[in-house]
């Protein structure tokens, strides 16, 4: 019996040690095959492509849009197959991550841009694999994030810009006739939303993006991740510094919600559908949201150019989304440029903008939407925006943002700016 | 210790082989002399691809320098165990695991006590409750987790209706109702979620010791006139010192484990000011690989030392072998 119960406990002691040494080493699973097909010109060609689901469900997956342009594509070029297969946002990275370090590379990848992918030699060069017309037609703005010693690796697929929306039926409940343009608008409007049982102000510093909410108060205050030559980090400047501490007088008034540190951007939004949050930064994803929600109308809401300390920004935070394509085998480079080139044609990209409310990421494309009501005011930051930094240690510097810049809300918020500054100067 | 036993294993194996069969010609005696590794093997394979192996990954990883994405820049020496123990955070976070394991494990151990015993007296319907107890550790852990983390949500959480309801809290979406915004508030509430799900194992373990102890000794005592306290201390605690010393054991190994509590319900944040080691571990290997590895050392190093130390204390060989 005690025999028995001494060769339990060491099983179940190995067990236990066993899996804690295994979450310790690096995920091997998920994955595609490797690459299949080959030849150039006559020979039939496959083509692997992988691409973030912006869908929100089944009816609207991104596997829909890329298969019909596969299969528009197969008609006109018989001998290239495009195999498609998306993956979710909120897993893109991480099995993107695991199929590079397990050499198993798509030949196509639309999503995340990773610069050290370029680093690594991993990536064919833009101009290698589009043509004249179709790389020219690349929205400029994007150009230097993808860019890595000179050479523009990744190419921007759709686009984004940020502006602050705000529900004119709360603001109305709680007497504010005008839209707020500075800081200290932004602060007496949340202390009347909040009179009234609401939340003012949705703040989600939470580790999903609180990069991008952050970037918005420094560059109200003039500040910013880097200077205007891109090469040098300000993160602890004495401008952001400022910016964070007029955040946290915010918070510790309770214009926001509580403890934005632990808040995350998609619940916000949520909360902001549903008719409880009175200002909120966000971008056109947020429409369909709202849509969805069924609280406020359409005359209920709005959105405008973001407050900064004295006046709104005349400039926003710019993101996109990029294209990056693999080395995997030569044979394909031929193909594949085909395959870049017909993707990247106005009516796949305005019909991607209208299915996923997202930015078009080509200047033809842009002028084929600029008359759009939802989308004209978005349109006309985008070419003024901001990018995040494009150096490869900005993946670390945005994880610790991510991670520690919500404890500048309770904290001191210099401490907490010079660490993150720290990591960006060891580099990688 | 599972080398131990199963080395025991086969050592007994291969004592008694060559008894049997001293008069085979000397090739098959050697290939008989082999057979036992036949059994064995897939044991010591096993051992070898699920725990050596990643044992010594994590060791190398340790040593080197990847950028966050997974490549490979050279080898970093000890650099990643200098800035592990350069973090602001690091001790912070070391003292809250060693709060972590005391209070889960301590608070776990002390209801299951009271459990067990409830659960070994005969009342009607005690199957139906006994097999609702299992019901913690057979759903997932992270679910459980996920489940207390809307329970707890400051708007329309379940929780926070109920303590609306009694009067406790004020008002919905306030920061007392953000029970895991605040550092100090979700650490206790996952400690109770802790507590929950470690609760049926311990209980069990407890109940199948209770039901060794044979009756006649409380007969014995009843004759002698003991009180219930007395034999309890007396006979009862005694008797189940084996099996509380491995629950107690396998409580503390796990709880020091523990992950998906935590990440289900804060992902250590705000920052890193709820997490404990194995999540501090997990934080890190989003920005710095090799630092993250150096983590897992000092947690294996730290598993290693709880459990030689616990052995030591107890003295494990007399009391359960």
């Amino acid at each position: 019996m005690k025999r028995h119960i001494a060769a339990g406990i060491a099983l179940g002691a190995a067990a236990i040690l066993a899996v804690s040494a295994c979450s310790s080493s690096k995920k091997s699973n998920g994955g595609t095959g490797g690459a299949t097909g080959g030849g150039g010109g006559g020979a039939a060609v496959t083509l692997n492509f992988v691409g973030a689901d912006y869908g929100t469900g089944p009816a609207n997956s991104s596997q829909k849009y890329w298969e019909g342009i596969a299969s528009d594509f197969h008609a006109n070029n018989p001998n290239i197959t495009v195999k498609v297969q998306t993956i979710n946002w909120n897993d893109f990275d991480n099995r993107i991550k695991t199929m590079v370090q397990n050499k198993q590379y798509p030949d196509v990848m639309e999503g995340d841009y990773f610069p050290d992918y370029a680093q690594a030699g991993l990536l064919y060069a833009a101009k290698d694999v589009t043509s004249p017309g179709t790389f020219s037609n690349l929205l400029p703005v994007f150009a230097k994030l993808n860019t890595y010693n000179g050479i523009q690796y990744g190419m921007p697929f759709t686009t984004s810009a940020r502006t602050l929306f705000y529900s004119k039926k709360i603001f109305q409940a709680a007497g504010i006739s005008a839209a707020p343009k500075t800081w200290a608008d932004v602060q007496a409007d949340a202390a009347k939303i909040k009179a009234q049982g609401k939340i003012g102000f949705g703040m989600p510093l939470g580790s999903e993006e609180a990069q991008a909410e952050s970037l918005l108060w420094f560059l109200g205050n003039d500040g910013g991740y880097q200077d205007s030559s891109g090469n040098t980090w300000t993160i602890n400047s004495s401008q952001n510094v400022e910016a964070l501490q007029f955040m946290s007088g915010m918070v510790k008034a309770g214009d926001t919600e509580p403890n934005p540190g632990t808040k995350n951007r998609t619940d916000l939004w949520k909360q902001f559908a549903q008719g409880q949050i009175g200002m909120i930064n966000g971008s056109p994803a947020l429409i369909p949201i709202i849509q969805d929600g069924k609280v406020l109308q359409t005359a209920d809401w709005t959105s405008v150019p973001i407050p900064g300390k004295n006046g709104p920004l005349d400039k926003t935070l710019g993101v996109c989304d990029n294209v990056s394509v693999f080395k995997t085998d030569p044979k394909k480079q031929v193909a594949i440029t085909k395959f870049l080139n017909f993707f990247y044609q106005d009516r796949y990209q305005t019909q991607f903008d209208r299915e996923y409310d997202l930015l078009p990421a080509t200047t033809s494309a842009i002028n084929a939407l600029s008359s759009d009501p939802t989308f004209g005011p978005f349109l006309s930051a985008l070419p003024k925006s901001v990018q995040y930094p494009n150096q490869p240690v900005w993946s670390t510097v945005k994880t610790q943002i991510q991670q520690q810049i919500g404890l500048a809300m309770t904290q001191d918020p210099k401490k907490i700016l010079d660490q993150i500054q720290q990591t960006a100067e060891k580099g990688s | 210790m599972a080398d131990v036993v199963t080395g025991r294993a086969g050592a007994t194996t291969a004592e008694t082989g060559p008894v049997h069969h001293r008069r085979q010609p000397r090739g098959r005696r050697a290939l008989r002399a082999m057979s036992p590794l036949l059994w064995v093997g897939p044991a010591i394979a096993l051992i070898g691809v699920v725990v050596l192996w990643p044992v010594y990954v994590m060791f190398k990883t340790a040593f080197q320098h990847f950028t966050p994405n997974g490549f490979y820049l050279g080898p970093a020496g000890w650099k990643n165990f200098k800035n592990l123990f350069n973090e602001p955070d690091l001790n912070s976070v070391l003292e809250r695991t060693g709060v972590w394991v005391v209070v889960v494990v301590g608070v776990t151990m002390a209801l299951s006590l009271g459990l067990a015993e409830l659960f070994n007296v005969r009342f009607p319907g005690r199957r139906v409750a006994r097999w609702a107890l299992i019901a913690p550790w057979a759903a997932s852990v992270l679910m459980t987790a996920f489940i207390f983390r809307w329970a707890l949500d400051p708007n329309y959480g379940v929780i926070n209706i109920f303590l609306h309801d009694i009067g406790v809290l004020k008002e919905f979406g306030s920061n007392q109702a953000d029970w895991l915004g605040r550092p100090d508030s979700a650490f206790a509430w996952m400690m109770v979620v802790a507590i929950f799900v470690s609760l049926p194992f311990s209980t069990y373990a407890l109940l199948a010791g209770l039901q060794t102890i044979p009756h006649e000794l409380y007969e014995a005592a009843r004759v002698d006139g003991a009180s219930k306290w007395r034999t309890y201390r007396s006979i009862t605690l005694p008797l189940l010192r084996p099996a509380f010393l491995v629950a107690l054991l396998i409580n503390v190994i796990n709880v020091f484990n523990s992950f998906p509590i935590i990440w289900g319900m804060t992902r250590g944040g705000p920052g890193y000011e709820t997490a404990t080691t194995t999540v501090f571990m997990f934080q890190l290997k989003q920005a710095f690989i090799g630092e993250s590895a150096a983590m897992s050392v000092i947690n294996f190093g730290l598993v290693i030392v709880v459990v030689l130390v616990f052995l030591k204390v107890t003295r494990w060989r007399d009391q359960v072998t």
